[in-house]
């Protein structure tokens, strides 16, 4: 309600600065040459008007950076409602029936939780991982109209044109795993990153095994929709 | 986003020499007359050059004065008696049309005589140019191999909030970027002739691979199927490349054409190959597979036949590049846990280790064999270094960029 509001500030802002240099303009244009004194006046007039239009022009670049970082703050208040929520009774809350979006956010829900994590040059999927992963595949099927991303990521160690292939193994192994369990292929997109964009920026083992993942991403539940 | 011959002064290279190579030839290189005037000075450039290539020990100047500039004034036996077999003398002068005249002469301290000298017009804008052309000349008549000062490099440096794709010259000046994205770009190939860079950019939040011309700054789509798109490397005709795709599965080495069109498939594995490397005839494929349980690297024939496993010590072999002269290949090997820079005979199958750092990569031959330049991570800051083919010279290339990467050696074609 508040972007809406704000968006017919900037509108009638622009929209008064135009209606009031037209008519202004007019009438003086017969009187200035006869005039000088008008002259002048017309002259102050019109840097007048230029600083006008200058100021609005940035009272816009202010309201427009204003209304994108409040649209900024939403996003992430959005992002960190699951936290702040009190549990629902159910799983199934009137909320979540509504919107299956909700039902991947459930904190404690395998869900939530969005990585498998591999071992150094491996590509399995561990048992551990399984039962997140089989959720995923069950929610892909009863919600036909989501879609999901998975990245592959390797650890910066070794050759980054090997790590891209073992992202993509990666990547594609777990949408084996979840086709196999009767998910369409047409509902899974995979992509590597290889070890080009590290989660965790460190040179050490804990660094390593937190970039050695793939991730499971529901564009626009996860990130804005692309 | 595409952004041409922004210069980024923030990326510039230095180039510190660690080790030096046995044998050097001591030589004296003279300050040219009235070089002082301009800003580059030719005996400094060419000083560096031949320095940097560690096959040269350049021989203090003394104090005698005035220095000479041509045959005439040279006390041969002086210079003699100082250490140097060879002298370097030349001279600066500025034309009445405002072009500048360089000369220069090599000339041999025991037999008194001119060795080679030549005079070159050029524009102000080529001072540093002609100075690495001329330590190319002393290099090749004093080593018999052509010298590499006259080629470019390209790498990536990361920055804060952005990747740039450099293109620099080799001893690391002139560094001007050709892209730049907030997404990453791998693996720059530079084409035989030197005019085209390949490479892998992200800036689609995926793999593709484009061809970028570096005469008009244009540049397409190589290579954009599903799954992975990478590993470029051009074919020696300039007309093809061999690339990794993923888009029939899992990666594997096709040749496409440099326009995109004709996708041949090479391997059929049911596992990872990728970082394909022609040989310098374009006869066979050095390239990293890990259908044996574990990355090694194999070579093929250029039609897909014949593979050969080629390294078997360690669990992790990869990276392959041929040497210019198709007689040995650089590749990177794990062993204990470090990832380090190795070379291997093809004639003996001996495989050597060149570096003592642990996190190697992206090898790359210059274009006469002697150096090979590098990645590696030192103090958790990517840098560049470089040793040379038998391990004894080695140098250091820090960028006051947060990271260097991915280099790649350009061609000694067209820059000679």
């Amino acid at each position: 309600m508040k972007k809406i509001l704000l968006a017919c500030c900037v509108a009638v802002l622009v929209a008064g600065c135009g209606t009031k240099g037209g008519t202004q303009k007019a009438p003086i244009e017969q009187h200035d040459v006869l005039e000088p004194q008008k002259q002048q006046q017309q002259a102050d007039e019109a840097a007048k008007q230029a600083r006008i239009q200058q100021e609005q022009a940035e009272l816009k670049r202010q309201l427009d950076e204003q209304k994108r970082k409040q649209e900024e703050a939403a996003r992430q208040a959005e992002a960190e409602k699951p936290e702040v929520k009190p549990l629902p009774a159910t799983s199934m809350s009137e909320k979540a029936l509504a919107d299956p979006a909700t039902l991947l956010k459930e904190p404690g829900s395998p869900l939530s939780k969005r990585s498998v994590y591999y071992d150094f040059d491996a590509f399995n999927i561990k048992v551990e991982f399984q039962p997140m992963v089989e959720a995923h595949a069950k929610f892909l099927l009863e919600h036909k109209d989501f879609k999901v991303r998975i990245e592959g990521n390797c650890d910066e160690r070794g050759s980054r044109e090997y790590n891209l292939a073992l992202g993509q193994r990666r990547a594609d192994s777990v949408k084996r795993a979840m086709t196999l369990l009767g998910v369409p292929a047409k509902q899974i997109e995979t992509v590597s990153f290889g070890s080009e964009k590290p989660k965790a920026l460190g040179h050490d083992e804990e660094a390593w095994a937190e970039n050695r993942r793939s991730d499971i991403v529901y564009p626009g539940v996860d990130t804005p929709q692309q | 986003m595409l952004c041409l011959g922004a210069a980024s002064a923030r990326a510039q290279l230095t180039i510190e020499i660690i080790g030096g190579g046995a044998d050097q030839l001591p030589i004296t290189v003279l300050p040219f007359a009235s070089e002082d005037k301009y800003q580059h000075r030719i005996s400094e450039v060419v000083s560096a050059d031949l320095a940097r290539s560690g096959r040269f020990r350049l021989q203090e100047i003394g104090s005698v004065r005035p220095l000479p500039s041509e045959p005439a004034e040279v006390n041969y036996r002086y210079w003699k008696n100082r250490g140097s077999q060879t002298l370097v003398i030349g001279s600066v002068a500025e034309r009445s049309d405002g072009k500048v005249e360089v000369r220069f002469r090599m000339l041999d301290t025991s037999k008194e005589v001119q060795v080679l000298g030549y005079a070159y017009t050029i524009v102000l804008p080529q001072m540093r140019a002609i100075a690495h052309k001329i330590a190319d000349i002393i290099y090749e008549k004093l080593t018999g191999e052509p010298g590499v000062f006259s080629t470019r490099i390209a790498y990536v440096a990361k920055m804060p909030r952005r990747f740039e794709l450099h293109v620099s010259d080799a001893d690391g000046f002139n560094s001007q970027f050709i892209l730049a994205h907030r997404e990453p770009i791998i693996s720059p190939a530079w084409s035989p002739d030197g005019t085209r860079i390949a490479y892998v950019s992200f800036e689609q939040r995926r793999s593709i691979v484009f061809v970028h011309n570096l005469v008009d700054g244009t540049r397409r789509v190589l290579a954009a199927f599903d799954g992975i798109n990478s590993a470029p490397c051009w074919a020696p005709d300039g007309k093809r490349l061999a690339i990794a795709l993923s888009k029939d599965g899992i990666s594997q080495i096709y040749l496409i054409d440099a326009d995109g069109g004709g996708v041949t498939r090479l391997t059929t594995s049911n596992a990872i190959d990728t970082e394909p490397s022609f040989s310098p005839d374009g006869k066979s494929l050095l390239f990293t597979s890990d259908r044996g349980g574990s990355p090694q690297i194999y070579r093929m024939s250029a039609a897909g036949n014949n593979v050969e496993r080629m390294t078997f010590e360690g669990s992790y072999n990869v990276t392959p590049r041929y040497s210019p002269d198709g007689k040995a290949f650089a590749f990177i090997q794990r062993n204990q846990g470090r990832y380090r820079l190795a070379i291997m005979d093809l004639a003996t199958r001996q495989t050597q280790i060149l570096t003592d750092t642990s996190l190697d990569g992206s090898p790359a031959f210059a274009p006469n064999g002697r150096m090979i330049l590098y990645a590696s991570i030192v103090g958790g800051h990517g840098i560049l270094a470089a040793v040379s083919s038998d391990g004894r010279i080695k140098q250091k290339i820090t960028a006051s960029a947060q990271d260097v990467r991915e280099p790649a050696w350009g061609p000694l074609v067209g820059s000679r």
